[in-house]
């Protein structure tokens, strides 16, 4: 169907074999694990994937994997499963940013829709993270002076601003300036303040 | 034949007179000896009445008896009377004989001698007369000693009357000072009457001295009330047997009042009874505490039981949607496998699938029908907790002879909790720490304590001496059906882990470095902000 990848962690390696095959059979490439430091270790690739995680586990549970990704900027799409589907729990799963909550025994319906949205919405994630990484690159290839200019700009200071804060002139200012338009590759300074807000750089120094 | 006549005539004549006077002789001295006796007798008779009135008149005063002694004296009086009496109509005869004899033989009436055996016969008589006297007096003393040991007696008997008075007058104060209420029924009166009833029976009852007094006990309350433990105190009371009894009683203005009644036997020496003397103890306050305790012991109960339940369910849920799960997707799979063809198997496949939810159903509804109540949160003062919780497992911990020391931290801060399910654990964690302690006699002492574990959390230690935990067990023991007891369920450690948990808190256990294990939780301190 696509390159997709579906991860499942549950300590019940039954399910991991099932819900495995079920996905299987529905095109799906699935990668199962029965701990959830197996499914840290492993190298994910970047490609659109989700993960169906079981909330009761040895050692690390499903909300501290959770906690873990989010620390290591793994930022796959869970699905909790449960086989103690309560209203609080599945809360507590939607509000810490799941994007299902699948009471155990769950349809083949009701899974894969679940994993339709959690597969666009990663495809989202991916494309926006590989949209910042390019805007990371062309930050890189800033000078300091440029990266500097380029703080200042994207805090929306002016240019005599920036030059009497530095004390230069502002001409020197205007020339960095368009250095730095040109390296990030944008055409206006609303669209430089835009790539520096994805980026994150916006309310950062000072 | 002359001179014979003339011989025998004078010697006829000579006898037949003598042989008169001697009669005559002989009935005078006699009537003289018996005039003397009777008049010595009178006399003595009359002196022996006054000694006597004296002595009666001494012991009149005290002894009925000496009224009965006078009155002997009197009959012996008028016996003596009777006889002077006699004695005169003897001498009225005597007097008519005397004066027949006279006229008859006036010549002869001389000079006779008395014979001297006759005046030593009546010497005789007049000596017996004499020691009968004595005798008579004699009786007299010995009455009047006897008069004298009873006044003795007597007099002994009025000292021991005082001392006895004395005693009488304490015991009257100490009935009229206790908080029982007391009262004595006379058991030999047809209608039982109460013939006293102490001031704290007054207040007791409502009654006045006027309702209650003479009255029947058990009319007192009214015929309709109690009509069963009125039997049962009746009949018990007949078989001679003493009462006692708990019962709900009514005060004079309907009140009610739980009363502890008690009533006894009084006998007399012959062992009959005489009196009863009842009790009452007003057992409302203690029996208020009673049932107070027994309440929030049974809700407790109920809670636990419900919440085990809960537990037991939402366990057992888990453990078989585990394999319902990898059913419905393997069916499922399989019916994605062969898509389009084997309609037959694809048929049954969803019959797997369907069952399988029917199944999954049936637990979802069991789930939600014991589905726990939402824990009411408010500010708890852990101490206060605590000590509540452990009054409530007290009849327990004193069965199994165990003493509570408590190390309580002074002043701590409130935390937010359910009651309840806080009481839970700690019924919980003590209980098992009694169990723990069951096996050795050696230990007594369960030790509960608070103290700061940070500046955000109060830490509570169970802390026993008895058997401690496996090591092997250690891991296991917070699980869900993981049990050391026989017939445990394996659920009470894991409940308690989950509402500590729920609490904000954990739930940890660990040996003691000497003897037994210490169970110890941590439970967040009340922010200023969260209230």
């Amino acid at each position: 169907m696509n390159n997709s990848i579906i991860y499942i962690v549950d300590d019940d390696d039954s399910i991991c074999k099932a819900t495995s095959l079920l996905l299987k059979s529905n095109g799906f490439k699935v990668e199962t694990f029965t701990r959830a430091a197996d499914f840290l270790a492993f190298k994910h690739p970047k490609v659109p994937s989700c993960l169906l995680l079981d909330i009761r586990l040895p050692n690390i549970n499903g909300f501290a994997l959770q906690k873990i990704m989010a620390e290591q900027g793994i930022i796959t799409p869970i699905i909790f499963m449960t086989g103690f589907g309560d209203i609080p729990m599945s809360v507590k799963a939607m509000k810490v940013g799941a994007i299902d909550f699948l009471p155990k025994p769950f349809t083949e319906k009701k899974l894969l829709d679940a994993i339709t949205l959690a597969l666009s919405n990663s495809k989202v994630q991916n494309t926006k993270q590989a949209e910042i990484a390019k805007i990371k690159g062309r930050i890189k290839t800033l000078s300091p002076r440029e990266l500097e200019v380029f703080n200042f700009v994207a805090r929306g200071m002016m240019n005599k601003n920036i030059a009497s804060k530095r004390g230069t002139s502002l001409q020197t200012i205007k020339v960095h300036r368009g250095r730095v338009m040109q390296k990030m590759q944008a055409k206006t300074v609303t669209e430089l303040i835009h790539l520096a807000q994805k980026a994150g750089i916006t309310s950062s120094l000072d | 034949m002359k001179q014979a006549n003339d011989i025998k005539e004078p010697l006829l004549k000579k006898i037949i007179p003598n042989n008169l006077e001697v009669q005559i002789l002989r009935l005078t001295n006699e009537l003289k000896v018996r005039k003397r006796q009777l008049k010595q007798g009178a006399d003595r008779e009359k002196l022996a009445k006054e000694i006597f009135r004296g002595r009666v008149s001494r012991g009149a005063d005290r002894e009925k008896q000496g009224a009965n002694r006078e009155k002997q004296g009197a009959d012996r009086e008028k016996q003596g009377a009777d006889r002077e009496k006699q004695g005169a109509d003897r001498e009225k005869q005597g007097a008519v004989r005397e004066k027949l004899a006279k006229e008859k033989f006036r010549k002869q009436t001389d000079e006779l001698e008395i014979k001297s055996g006759q005046v030593s016969q009546g010497v005789h008589r007049e000596k017996q007369g004499a020691g009968r006297e004595k005798l008579a007096e004699e009786q007299f003393r010995q009455q009047s000693d006897e008069i004298e040991i009873k006044d003795g007696q007597l007099k002994q008997g009025a000292n021991r009357e005082k001392l006895a008075e004395e005693q009488i007058h304490i015991r009257t104060k100490a009935m009229e000072a206790t908080f029982d209420g007391i009262f004595i029924i006379d058991a030999k009166k047809p209608d039982f009457p109460i013939i006293y009833a102490n001031p704290s029976f007054y207040s007791l009852t409502g009654f006045t001295k006027i309702e209650v007094i003479g009255k029947n006990y058990f009319l007192l309350y009214g015929e309709a009330e109690n009509v069963h433990s009125s039997e049962e105190i009746k009949q018990t009371l007949l078989r001679g047997k003493p009462f006692q009894g708990e019962m709900l009683h009514y005060k004079k203005n309907g009140k009610k009042f739980w009363c502890l009644l008690r009533i006894t036997l009084v006998r007399d020496k012959n062992g009959s009874i005489t009196h009863y003397v009842g009790n009452k103890t007003d057992t409302t306050m203690m029996k208020q505490r009673d049932s107070e305790i027994k309440e929030q012991r049974e809700e407790l109960l109920h809670v636990t039981r419900v919440g085990k339940l809960a537990e037991f369910v939402s366990s057992l849920a888990h453990e078989i949607s585990q394999p319902l799960t990898a059913i419905l997707s393997y069916a499922q799979a399989a019916q994605r496998l062969i898509k389009d063809r084997e309609p037959q198997l694809q048929e049954i496949l969803q019959y797997i699938v369907n069952d399988d939810q029917r199944a999954a159903e049936v637990i979802r509804r069991l789930r939600y029908l014991l589905k726990k109540t939402k824990p009411a949160f408010e500010p708890i003062e852990i101490n206060s907790l605590i000590n509540d919780t452990v009054t409530l497992i007290m009849p327990d911990i004193t069965a199994r002879n165990k003493t509570v020391k408590f190390e309580l931290v002074t002043n701590p801060p409130s935390i937010c909790g359910d009651r309840i399910q806080l009481q839970q654990v700690l019924l919980n964690l003590i209980s098992n720490s009694l169990e723990a302690m069951e096996g050795n006699k050696d230990s007594h002492e369960l030790v509960i304590r608070t103290s700061h574990k940070d500046n955000d959390r109060i830490m509570v230690e169970v802390k026993d001496s008895g058997c401690g935990i496996p090591t092997e067990n250690v891991k296991k023991l917070f699980t869900h059906f993981f049990t050391s007891k026989q017939d445990g369920l394996g659920m009470g450690l894991s409940i308690s882990r989950s509402i500590v948990e729920a609490h904000g808190g954990h739930l940890e256990a660990k040996n003691n470095p000497v003897h037994g294990a210490t169970f110890y939780f941590t439970i967040p301190i009340t922010k200023k902000n969260d209230q």
